[in-house]
């Protein structure tokens, strides 16, 4: 029996900034951005879907007198891409 | 990059792309290294001529490394604010030149005990094994020679324990902090300049 995969988590761009979140302590909004070669406003949409779903964390602050935005990954971020890792993973498997 | 949904297989190789591309992240000037490593230079060479008493020093050079060390570290500090992303790696390197510095602070105090040289010793056993973390965790197989070359110099310094000892902390210093210092910053250089051209 194949497990749904989760909806927050498999679209492109959420995944994407998922599994670079996975990889770092924390990161800038521009990072994400240049290597997800995605738009600003997109990004912004998305990452707030994730931030919902309590799979990452978002500070805005100043740095320089400019704003920044920073995401990193929760722990309930990591077990949700684990499990969903984990589930994609039987997919593959049986198909 | 849009928001749409994608197939099994495409998920996987996203994962593995986007993965690759953060762990590949790094912004890292060397100006630190080369700080550091002039620093331990100039000091080794002075402390060098003074024990062959061709010169007189008030103090022992040594201790100027301490302010140094903050020195470094406030460049470090601006450098880090300066990140886009700080990944794990970058945070586990921190940590092990922290320890590398406590210790090396710590066994300083021999100087007071009258063992001179077994410090230099000491320090470069602590060099070799930070050098040796260091090359393992960003798998830099420079680092984990260098720290070979460090572990062997340690190794002469303890028949040594005489002035020669300083040479000896000279060479570690300049393969250490100085050679990767300036890869870093020719790299550095690079990546700027293809961003510029981007």
């Amino acid at each position: 029996m194949f497990k749904e995969l989760d909806p927050i988590l498999h679209s492109q761009l959420r995944l994407a900034v998922m599994s670079l979140l996975i990889s770092v302590k924390e990161a800038e909004f521009t990072f994400l951005k240049e290597r997800t070669n995605a738009t600003a406003g997109n990004l912004s949409v998305q990452i707030q879907k994730l931030k919902d779903a309590q799979y990452i964390e978002i500070t805005k602050q100043f740095k320089d007198n400019y704003p920044q935005t920073l995401c990193k990954i929760t722990p309930s971020g990591v077990k949700a891409f684990e499990q969903y890792v984990k589930n994609l993973q039987s997919y593959l498997g049986k198909s | 990059m849009e928001e749409k949904s994608i197939t099994e297989q495409e998920s996987l190789q996203l994962i593995n792309k986007m993965i690759y591309e953060a762990k590949g992240y790094y912004y890292e000037n060397g100006l630190s290294a080369l700080i550091y490593g002039f620093s331990v230079l100039i000091c080794s060479v002075l402390s060098f001529i003074i024990a062959n008493g061709n010169v007189q020093f008030l103090f022992n050079p040594f201790y100027v490394l301490i302010p140094i060390f903050f020195i470094q570290a406030w460049i470090q500090n601006r450098q880090d604010k300066k990140k886009k992303a700080k990944t794990f790696t970058d945070e586990t390197i921190d940590y092990v030149w922290v320890g590398f510095f406590l210790c090396s602070i710590v066994s300083l105090s021999a100087l007071f005990a009258g063992l001179n040289y077994l410090v230099i010793s000491i320090i470069l056993i602590l060099v070799a094994f930070a050098c040796l973390l260091t090359g393992m965790i960003t798998k830099f197989r420079y680092h984990i020679i260098s720290s070979i070359v460090c572990l062997f110099l340690a190794g002469i310094s303890f028949f040594m324990q005489n002035q020669n000892s300083y040479l000896l902390l000279a060479i570690a210093a300049t393969i250490v902090w100085i050679i990767p210092g300036f890869m870093l910053r020719s790299k550095f250089k690079e990546v700027l300049k293809q961003e510029k051209n981007q």
